[in-house]
């Protein structure tokens, strides 16, 4: 309904006929002099209308991402879920694809008037294609790499000449790639879900050598300066920095003028060509000294490579020469990028250094800024921002304030992908339940955020239970247990062992109105638990180990709920299974049982209860056994048995209490 | 038994122009879309079987929404023979697991595909199948295509009667 009304707020021409009226159609009318003045075309995009039209709809939390089919079955609750749909239904694409493709004879029907090529089977080519040279452009068109290194050798090797623009270009496309098929473009789940992307943060060669870009490269006669830049932005962007390198310096030495893209790669990797800081700064000095004497002017990119080989450098200076660089390209007007930001980041906040405010600065400048990428690692800006808030700073304003910049706009799209999305929630998650009040928390952060935006990982969610627990607010325990079962952390001990102490250390008040109906749910939580973990044990190769404890803690919520069944189960299960639990429970729980046992008159359970405590040995045994005997009017058979559990002489000094009590009551 | 002789040769001339029109109930029973009740009145009928043709428009509606059957649009005998291959490839796909009559809507040239499903395989086999379907669909008729499926439960919930 909100949006509803959002949506019918944001056309300007309903809210404008609100105010229409008869005289003021007549005034306007009577004014036809008026020169009728035509505002400015204003170019519009194929899309913008659906743009348009999107912005009149909110983004709704309580919804599934519309990636998920809208049916209950079919939204996923878990972070394992999440991935595994959008993943399987991305393989069914996939599947479909290599159908086409394997029987691309049956699907050359034309449908569509003009064709679309996106429907079509590519075309196939093997070592006996006839082919020429469009074969190619259009392949380097549409980034085949395997299938245009393929025509490329054909055509080699039919000696038909390539003319030297397309051989560039050709270069380009192998170079760019590496020489391998990336991934194609409409798999935009595998791209979200894939984890590469955090490999890459550390450099590592992955360029091959002596493959065909390099052969190629060798190949072209005249090469002009356009091939250099070209293997050497390959050469830098799969990390083979020293080829690269001897390649840069040959072209300065022979005074071959490279564009600023070379210049931009070769700063990007200098932390592998030279070994110290300071060496490392001269450098990027004299790199930028070279650009200025051959008159290329530097770019958002040559700045962002400074910084990052700066970033890397993680020495006192390093600050000094961030600070130094971005004045220095404020002064000739680039304005710097997220990713910028985000190495200054990377410079001044390292969690060894001295605490630095650096991200108060940045945010004064970006704040209600709209973004878009403009550099690869733009993405990595509002993850670690958001670190910098919980790990360095601890600041709980800065990351509202985080937060709100990736909500504004379209800005949210430069989050990256899923892993850094709940890297992101992570940290601001476990800063919110650390700083806010565990109520403003639940309901402003956790019932919109979750489950749908992030669902919090294990770490987290203890977290949150340490914040239940502290503040006492125990109403939230059950909606937070069953959110446990649907993310699928119920087999983690610590999370169990938590949710039972706080349900056992505050026990629910029922004078309250908020908590009436805990001791209950707390009841049915506990036997959850058992019956959750039993069930899992009995399918599970390697089976959880009960700790003795947590059976007892849950005896013990059972017993406060009164329910004999199922707390008899319990018993058994410590008195049968001993030797498979670990520790023993309290004795506090026994207690519990026991007067359970007197409650609802089951006497033989009670010593059952009596004979497991004799063999675990407590201390307070005897004290167990007296209970039983104030009780319950035992029958001969269960005499005996107590007597042989704790000695005849407990009963007798019963006998003698119940007498002396009995006296007094005579005597009064 | 056949009449047809002896009523011509009893019949005078002006009766036999008028030959040709029959108006007896056998003839003029309609069949199609109709089920038969069996004898023990065991056979599950959903809401769109238990409601025969006639109440198209009352009481059901269409199952392929397009705009092909009117008069001087386009691609009429095209839109039918992809509706029966889309209906075919559906109940295929999703083996055993279609429980209602597969509809079938167009707009622009867009196709949008509905069903009710029964939960008879994981959530993830069915996003499988999803992204198969649409994608396998849409190389074939060369427009977008989409499904909206609904899961059911238990496949009794939509019956409606036995007869």
């Amino acid at each position: 309904m909100q949006h509803l009304k959002r949506s019918i707020n944001s056309f300007t021409f309903l809210k404008r006929s609100k105010t229409w009226s008869y005289q003021r159609f007549c005034a306007t009318s009577s004014e036809s002099n008026e020169k009728i003045e035509i505002p400015n075309y204003i170019p519009r995009s194929p899309t913008s209308i659906l743009r348009a039209l999107s912005q009149t709809v909110g983004f709704d939390r309580t919804a599934a991402h519309f990636k998920y089919h809208d049916d209950p079955y079919l939204i996923p609750l878990s972070n394992i879920g999440k991935r595994s749909f959008a993943l399987a239904q991305e393989s069914g694409r996939k599947s479909a694809k290599w159908i086409r493709q394997q029987h691309s004879n049956l699907f050359q029907h034309k449908e569509a008037d003009p064709p679309i090529e996106a429907f079509m089977p590519t075309k196939i080519y093997t070592a006996e294609s006839e082919v020429n040279t469009s074969d190619l452009e259009s392949l380097i068109e549409h980034s085949q790499v395997t299938d245009a290194i393929l025509v490329y050798t054909l055509l080699k090797n039919k000696n038909i000449e390539i003319p030297s623009n397309l051989q560039l270009s050709f270069l380009e496309l192998i170079c760019y790639h590496n020489c391998e098929e990336p991934l194609d473009e409409d798999l935009i789940e595998e791209r979200w879900f894939r984890q590469s992307e955090r490999l890459k943060e550390r450099p590592r060669k992955t360029w091959k050598d002596n493959d065909l870009a390099e052969q190629l490269y060798h190949e072209i006669e005249p090469k002009d300066s356009k091939a250099h830049s070209c293997i050497i932005r390959g050469m830098c962007k799969y990390y083979q920095a020293e080829k690269a390198w001897a390649i840069f310096q040959n072209c300065l030495s022979n005074n071959i003028q490279l564009d600023v893209h070379a210049f931009n790669s070769i700063l990007n990797v200098v932390m592998l060509i030279k070994e110290s800081a300071e060496l490392r700064w001269q450098l990027i000095l004299e790199l930028l000294t070279h650009m200025k004497n051959q008159q290329i002017s530097p770019n958002l990119g040559t700045m962002n490579a400074c910084l990052n080989t700066i970033s890397n450098m993680g020495v006192k200076n390093a600050k000094d020469y961030a600070t130094s660089i971005l004045t220095e390209f404020k002064k000739i007007g680039i304005e710097p990028s997220l990713s910028s930001w985000y190495y200054v980041l990377r410079t001044f906040c390292n969690n060894r250094g001295p605490v630095s405010h650096v991200l108060v600065d940045i945010m004064a400048e970006i704040e209600g800024k709209e973004f878009e990428i403009r550099d690869i690692k733009d993405t990595f800006f509002f993850v670690t921002a958001m670190d910098v808030c919980k790990n360095h700073l601890f600041d709980l304003n800065l990351a509202k304030r985080v937060d709100a910049l990736l909500h504004h706009g379209e800005n949210f799209n430069l989050i990256g992908d899923s892993f850094k999305e709940s890297t992101y929630y992570r940290h601001y998650f476990s800063l919110l339940v650390q700083t806010e009040p565990i109520e403003v928390f639940m309901q402003e952060y956790y019932d919109q955020l979750v489950p749908h935006v992030y669902i919090p990982e294990p770490m987290v969610m203890e977290e949150i239970l340490k914040g239940v627990e502290v503040s006492g607010q125990i109403e939230h325990i059950p909606l937070l247990w069953s959110h446990m079962i649907c993310f699928d952390q119920i087999y983690r001990e610590n999370l169990l062992n938590a949710i039972v102490r706080i349900m056992i250390q505050n026990k629910p008040d029922i004078s309250i109105k908020s908590q009436e109906k805990l001791p209950e749910q707390f009841g049915a939580i506990a036997y959850d638990i058992w019956s959750k973990i039993e069930e899992k044990n009995e399918l599970r190769s390697k089976p959880m180990i009960w700790s003795g404890k947590l059976l007892g803690d849950i005896l013990k919520l059972l017993c406060r709920i009164n329910d004999m069944e199922k707390a008899t189960k319990i018993m058994d299960k410590l008195a049968n299974d001993q030797q498979k639990i670990l520790g023993e429970p309290d004795f506090t729980a026994m207690q519990d049982f026991v007067k359970l046992c007197i409650l609802k008159k089951q006497p033989s359970k009670a010593l059952q209860c009596l004979q497991y405590c004799s063999s675990i040995g407590f201390n307070e045994t005897r004290d167990l056994a007296k209970l039983i005997c104030h009780g319950f009017t035992l029958d001969e058979n269960h005499m005996k048995k107590l007597a042989y559990f704790v000695g005849s002489d407990v009963i007798e000094e019963v006998e003698r209490e119940k007498q002396t009590a009995l006296s007094e009551n005579l005597k009064q | 038994m056949n009449f047809l002789p002896i009523i011509q040769q009893n019949a005078p001339i002006s009766m036999q122009i008028v030959r040709g029109f029959r108006s007896s109930a056998a003839l003029s029973s309609v069949q199609s879309g109709r089920y038969k009740i069996t004898p023990k009145r065991d056979r599950p009928l959903t809401y769109e079987m238990a409601n025969p043709p006639h109440f198209i428009a009352h009481r059901k509606a269409w199952n392929s929404w397009n705009t092909s059957n009117l008069r001087g649009e386009l691609r009429t005998a095209q839109c039918i023979t992809e509706d029966m291959f889309i209906r075919k490839f559906m109940t295929g796909t999703w083996h055993s697991l279609v429980l209602s009559e597969v509809i079938i809507k167009r707009q622009f040239n867009h196709i949008r595909i509905a069903a009710l499903i029964k939960q008879g395989i994981s959530a993830r086999k069915m996003y499988f199948l999803l992204g198969y379907t649409e994608e396998m669909l849409s190389y074939w008729l060369q427009c977008p295509v989409t499904l909206e499926l609904q899961t059911v439960a238990d496949p009794k919930d939509v019956i409606f009667k036995y007869i």
